[in-house]
């Protein structure tokens, strides 16, 4: 299977502290694979390398076959850990110019918003500037920001953090929107659960090391008789699915960002 | 990577000309200077010195000639009289009346005009001593030593000329001749050369201001725009948007978009100015200079283009200073320390002005007009008072360029880690270290 990013032997050292340490990973085109570990194991450190906003000391890293250069950020999309918007733009306005810095002509960015817009709630609110929104209004315009180029790969660092469960659902959704269209999706987070759940491949680094890698069912089958098994639980419904439909059911409409200031 | 570039600067350009700030900045300014010009206009002509001054003429001579003295003045206001010996005298309305006293009764005829002094029956009083016509010494009491600095300068001058005349009188000369031999002289600078210069001696005062004005606008504005660089970049970090920006645009890139960006609302920050100069501003600055004809200075070409290349010349080198210093930090209390380093050297290149000026070919001058961090200011002033040879204004271009080289290589490198680094405040040898490393 051909690979989406291929990264061999990279270390990336900030004076004597080594961040990431001869780090090798394939990710298999066309799958979704969660890089796992701690905080402050190495996991932004190597998407900011694959992103080619930090150079890595040693090593190669590729992406959809080919060598990093500018070019290849505008195949990729990516949302930082640490991310954010301009609170005074309008929300039209900044899609434009994410879109724009992508090289993306303002026609096309337009047709592709327009798909989107309504899915996500957010005509009302194009005209406003961000820091007039509620922090879940500003999370899905920074979300949809990050695919508006209509990428190939998609990079998420801790995507699920700050989110709340109903916006959680949403990017859940738009993940298996976006995979069901054969493309990619890396995403780290420190929460195994979620990586349990969505991917279909892991990879647990730790100090910069690479300590496990492959399917999750390979993994588990491989660490099966020195970890021991969980009781048995009986099957019960989600607390996240439960809040969900606790909301629903109430019949009440979201707040208003009005409301909510 | 052009493409970009352009929509970083388009973004940097419109969001800050479209805030409401920004116009009535923009409108604010000019409108409170035209103000206070014209405020300073009317108040100049409300500084009339008048009062009535009481005159103890111990000399027995003076009161009688003082009082015509005065008379004449006020004639002179009053009829359409030379408008050059017009211009020379202060309009005044100062009654004087006599005391009659001798050395004897002087401490008690003190005493009471004190009190009436102070009970604000008179303005002031004068004692003329026996001798006041050989020493030129007169006493004068008033409520303050400090106040009415114009009403003293009047009863001096109408002094001055009493006992002029009482003098001349004295060696049998018509006190009359003395008006009519009276010579006020004038000079005309003229630059030492054949060639015609367009600064005819009218004009010198005006271009000098204007030169001043310029000066100070190019200082001001490095200073104004350096900060708007600096709360730009901390405002990307703080919004945690500027990695999310590099992801699609470097860094350098993002740093000179800005730049450039907050450079062009410069731009148009002067253009809506240079309108209002021409519209009402360069009348009133040449009626408070008093110049005759309220024409509208010719600023000699040279100065304009000197003006251009050393603000734009200026504002690059700090801009990347403001850039680089801003970036590695949280907040502007942070970056503060840093960013005093760069005011510093604009301020410190601000005061030395006045040798530019004054000895535009001295030592000091020249020194600093080559160093980078103060040439922009003092060439810029040099040139407009006396073009220095063309090495050195090509030797301080020059010198300016590699700085700014040097400076965007090192903010370049600080930005691009600076940016991503949060949490505890660095130092300046990491921040160096910073530079060293980055690649």
């Amino acid at each position: 299977m051909a690979s989406a990013i291929s990264i061999s032997g990279v270390t990336k050292r900030f004076g004597k502290y080594t961040a990431v340490d001869r780090l090798d990973l394939e990710v298999p085109v066309g799958l979704t694979f969660g890089l796992l570990g701690p905080n402050g194991a190495g996991k932004t450190t190597t998407i900011r390398m694959v992103m080619n906003i930090t150079k890595a000391d040693e090593g190669t890293i590729r992406v959809l076959g080919e060598p990093l250069a500018d070019e290849m950020q505008e195949r990729i999309g990516y949302l930082p850990e640490e991310r954010g918007l301009y609170r005074k733009m309008t929300v039209i306005d900044q899609l434009l110019f994410f879109a724009a810095i992508k090289s993306v002509e303002k026609k096309t960015a337009l047709s592709r918003l327009e798909k989107w817009i309504d899915v996500m709630d957010l005509r009302p609110w194009l005209g406003k500037k961000t820091e007039e929104l509620s922090k879940g209004m500003q999370q899905k315009v920074q979300f949809l920001g990050t695919i508006i180029h209509d990428p190939e790969v998609l990079i998420l660092d801790e995507p699920f953090s700050g989110l709340d469960p109903i916006n959680v659902v949403l990017v859940k959704d738009f993940l298996a929107d976006f995979k069901k269209q054969g493309k990619t999706i890396v995403f780290s987070t420190h929460v195994m659960e979620q990586a349990e759940k969505l991917c279909d491949r892991i990879a647990l680094i730790y100090r910069g090391k690479k300590l496990l890698d492959g399917t999750v069912k390979e993994i588990k089958n491989a660490y099966r008789d020195r970890v021991p098994l969980p009781p048995p639980v009986e099957p019960e419904p989600e607390l996240e699915k439960i809040f969900i439909k606790a909301v629903e059911e109430s019949g009440l409409q979201a707040p208003t960002s009005e409301e909510l200031r | 990577m052009n493409r970009k570039l352009f929509h970083v600067i388009r973004r940097e350009y419109l969001q800050q000309v479209k805030t409401k700030g920004f116009w009535i900045g923009t409108i604010l300014i000019p409108t409170l200077g035209l103000v206070f010009v014209y405020l300073q206009v009317i108040l100049a002509s409300t500084l009339i010195p008048e009062g009535k001054i009481g005159v103890v003429d111990l000399t027995g001579r003076l009161y009688e000639p003082l009082v015509l003295e005065q008379k004449a003045v006020s004639d002179v206001d009053s009829k359409d009289g030379k408008q050059e010996e017009k211009a020379r005298r202060v309009p005044a309305k100062i009654t004087f009346f006599d005391v009659k006293g001798t050395v004897e009764t002087l401490p008690d005829v003190r005493k009471e005009l004190n009190a009436r002094v102070q009970k604000k029956e008179i303005k002031a009083y004068v004692v003329i001593p026996a001798d006041g016509l050989e020493t030129g010494k007169v006493e004068w009491r008033a409520r303050s030593v400090k106040a009415d600095m114009i009403l003293r300068e009047s009863v001096e001058r109408a002094l001055a000329r009493a006992g002029t005349k009482e003098r001349l009188k004295d060696q049998g000369v018509d006190p009359a001749v003395y008006e009519k031999a009276r010579l006020t002289v004038t000079l005309d600078p003229r630059e030492a050369s054949e060639k015609v210069t367009s600064e005819d001696a009218k004009n010198v005062g005006v271009n000098l201001a204007v030169s001043g004005v310029l000066f100070f606008l190019i200082y001001i504005s490095i200073f104004i725009y350096g900060a708007f660089i600096m709360r730009g970049v901390l405002e990307e970090k703080n919004n945690r948007i500027v990695e999310v920006i590099i992801s699609s645009v470097k860094p350098t890139t993002l740093m000179l978009g800005k730049i450039i960006g907050i450079g062009l609302v410069g731009l148009t920050q002067y253009a809506v100015w240079g309108l209002f100069a021409f519209a009402i501003t360069l009348p009133g600055i040449v009626g408070v200079m008093g110049l005759a004809g309220g024409a509208i200075p010719s600023i000699p070409g040279g100065t304009i283009l000197a003006f251009v290349v050393f603000f734009l010349l200026g504002y690059f080198l700090y801009a990347g200073l403001y850039a680089a210093l801003a970036a590695p930090f949280n907040t502007e209390q942070e970056a503060q320390q840093l960013v005093m380093i760069p005011g510093m050297m604009l301020i410190l290149a601000s005061t030395m002005w006045f040798f530019a000026f004054n000895t535009p070919d001295g030592t000091l001058a020249r020194v600093l007009s080559l160093f980078p961090f103060t040439a922009p200011l003092l060439m810029f002033m040099r040139i407009s008072v006396q073009p220095p040879p063309a090495w050195e204004i090509a030797l301080s271009i020059g010198i300016l360029l590699l700085t700014i080289w040097g400076v965007a290589w090192f903010a370049g490198r600080v930005y691009r880690v600076g940016i991503l680094m949060y949490g505890k405040k660095p130092t300046l040898p990491e921040i160096i270290r910073w530079a060293r490393a980055a690649d």
